[in-house]
């Protein structure tokens, strides 16, 4: 009986250690564009990105970079500040989820990276390639760009045209799932439907993902 | 009560059943505006109500901290601007405090495990709410402002702070752990004692006893109930003392293990009025209000850097500091219900004697499991609290 007892109090105490999942609220906001890289014998080798920051990140990440004329970064003046979030975004797969006809790509190092700066919105974009490992040439083509613990919101520019296919075979198409809005309709109440929509799980982030796919058949 | 030989396994149980309920009653006010989900783990079967408010809270604290950017901004033409801001910043530390990283969570175990009364567990949250702003201004008044330094060496910065704090969290629970774990096998092993004594033979004494026992606790109840206050909470602790004493005595008679009775309370941290609010105790507690409020908020970082960047940078420190005081405020209703909790368990404990000292060893040890637990899963970085700025 008492050794029930002592395991249950561990038990309790792991399940409570356990409930500290990560659901902060994002810090920092990435409004993106894509562009799905295709070689000229229909496959695709990487993702072409712009990921504009929100301007309390930009001003946070621009801190202590001296810029030739106060409050203009040129593309120089920034070029280490590319180089470092190049480098760390690979702890965080790039937050880039791929897979081809339902099975993961790899991908490598980022290449043509480089960020620029907004004088009028004072914020920073990010450019850089993601190439795959290998050309992929896939009838289902699945991406999704999310971060798992939800620190990074991010979102499309562009809904209608989230990401280009420059160069893609004429069949393939492209299917946009919007993340899930996280709003309550004007005026009304909180209903548990609201409520259900967010749910709990290992990956946390994911119900905020922005997913495409390409299909060609 | 009745205490007769046959009934003590579904006492046990009974208890054990109690301490989870307690348990879960704990889980629940620290999970309820601290997460998705009350035990957050794989996938919860149902969707239990509290999971609601939490998304709720959560929305809000992303709306909040959206407008922070323009508020900011228009502080610099419009003083009345910064008054919103400063009433944003009280919001957002409200809601903000709800989400995890502000060490609620290791504050309400500790309460807790230390059997801290209301009015240490609200000061205590107050100092580490208060700590944080003074951490968060301190990092980015001495990295940004005086040494003009990089995004990249604030980040370094933060994170050595962090896995100090994380390293401190791991110690108080430590010794905590060590403190109530002893506490706990102490009030176990004498659980095996009196089975024999009452096995041998239920004097009318003992029971006499025992009866006297339950009503004068009883009696505390009622003024716990009665009126709240910092005082009546020594009385309370008198009165265990005293109840303590006589288990010694008792035992004593019997066998001669009065060293290990007088631990078994676990006052190991000595129950007298004047040294609970003494000195000793406030820097027993000073030990947590550092582990806590070491870690700096990434929010008051990036809108510090903000406010500095747009030449704001005491905008920024007052609403670092209202951030503090709204933080303030979840942590300490989040402390109040926990050391409610404890206060309810030990009343519940109190009526029944050896089992209720069992069970209040057992919450308290496992409250220390959990302050140490949380300490172990941040610095490993299995739990993320909250990324630090950036990446």
């Amino acid at each position: 009986m008492t050794k029930h007892f002592v395991r249950m109090i561990f038990a309790l105490a792991g399940l409570l250690a356990a409930g500290a999942s990560a659901c902060a609220h994002p810090h920092v906001w990435v409004t993106m564009q894509g562009e799905l890289v295709y070689a000229p014998d229909g496959s695709i080798t990487g993702v072409r990105y712009n990921w504009t920051f929100d301007d309390m990140f930009s001003a946070f990440a621009t801190q202590g970079i001296d810029p030739k004329k106060p409050g203009v970064f040129t593309r120089e003046d920034l070029a280490p500040l590319a180089k470092e979030n190049v480098t760390s975004l690979k702890d965080f797969g790039y937050f880039t989820f791929a897979k081809a006809n339902g099975s993961k790509i790899e991908v490598k190092d980022p290449t043509d990276y480089y960020l620029d700066y907004n004088t009028k919105d004072t914020v920073l974009t990010l450019h850089f390639t993601l190439p795959f490992k290998a050309p992929v040439k896939a009838k289902e083509l699945n991406v999704e760009i999310y971060d798992p613990e939800y620190f990074v919101d991010f979102s499309f520019k562009d809904m209608k045209e989230p990401i280009t296919l420059a160069g893609a075979p004429a069949a393939c198409k492209l299917v946009v799932a919007r993340p899930k809005e996280l709003s309550v309709p004007a005026g009304q109440q909180l209903g548990e439907a609201f409520f259900n929509q967010l749910n709990s799980s290992e990956n946390w982030g994911a119900q905020f993902a922005n997913k495409i796919s390409v299909k060609c058949p | 009560m009745k205490l007769v030989a046959g009934g003590r396994t579904s006492e046990i149980a009974k208890f054990g059943l109690w301490v989870a309920a307690i348990l879960l009653l704990a889980a629940l006010a620290d999970d309820a505006f601290a997460q998705g989900s009350p035990f957050g783990g794989p996938r919860p079967a149902a969707p239990v109500p509290v999971d609601g408010v939490v998304g709720w809270l959560f929305a809000k604290q992303a709306e909040f901290y959206k407008q922070f950017s323009g508020l900011i901004r228009a502080s610099k033409e419009d003083g009345t601007a910064a008054w919103s801001l400063m009433g944003l910043s009280f919001l957002y530390g409200i809601f903000h405090a709800a989400g995890p990283g502000h060490g609620k969570a290791v504050i309400s175990s500790y309460l807790v495990a230390n059997e801290e009364t209301w009015v240490r567990g609200v000061v205590l949250s107050f100092l580490s709410a208060i700590m944080q702003a003074v951490v968060a201004v301190t990092v980015v008044g001495i990295a940004a402002v005086l040494l003009h330094a990089s995004a990249s060496t604030m980040k370094g910065a933060v994170n050595w702070i962090e896995t100090l704090s994380y390293v401190l969290i791991i110690a108080v629970g430590a010794r905590l752990f060590w403190v109530k774990g002893r506490a706990f096998i102490t009030a176990l092993r004498q659980l095996g004692r009196p089975t024999a004594a009452v096995g041998a033979a239920v004097t009318p004494a003992h029971a006499a006893h025992d009866h006297h026992d339950h009503e004068h606790d009883h009696d505390h109840g009622h003024e716990q109930c009665d009126h709240h206050d910092h005082g009546h909470d020594h009385a309370a602790e008198i009165g265990h003392d005293s109840h303590s004493e006589h288990d010694h005595g008792h035992d004593h008679s019997h066998h001669d293990h009065d060293h290990d009775d007088a631990s078994a309370w676990g006052h190991a941290h000595a129950p007298e009025p004047e040294e609970l609010a003494g000195p000793g105790g406030w820097r027993r507690g000073l030990t947590a209000i550092v582990a806590v409020g070491l870690r700096p908020c990434s929010g008051a970082i990036l809108v510090l850097v903000f406010a500095l960047a747009n030449g704001l940078f005491w905008v920024g420190v007052a609403s670092t500091f209202v951030m503090g005081l709204g933080t303030f405020i979840t942590v300490a209703v989040i402390a109040t219900i926990a050391v409610g909790a404890r206060s309810l368990a030990q009343r519940i404990a109190g009526a029944h004697s050896s089992y209720g000292m069992l069970a209040m060893r057992g919450i308290e040890t496992g409250a220390a499991l959990v302050v140490m637990g949380f300490g172990a899963l941040l610095l490993g970085g299995y739990m993320v609290s909250e990324r630090s700025v950036g990446f």
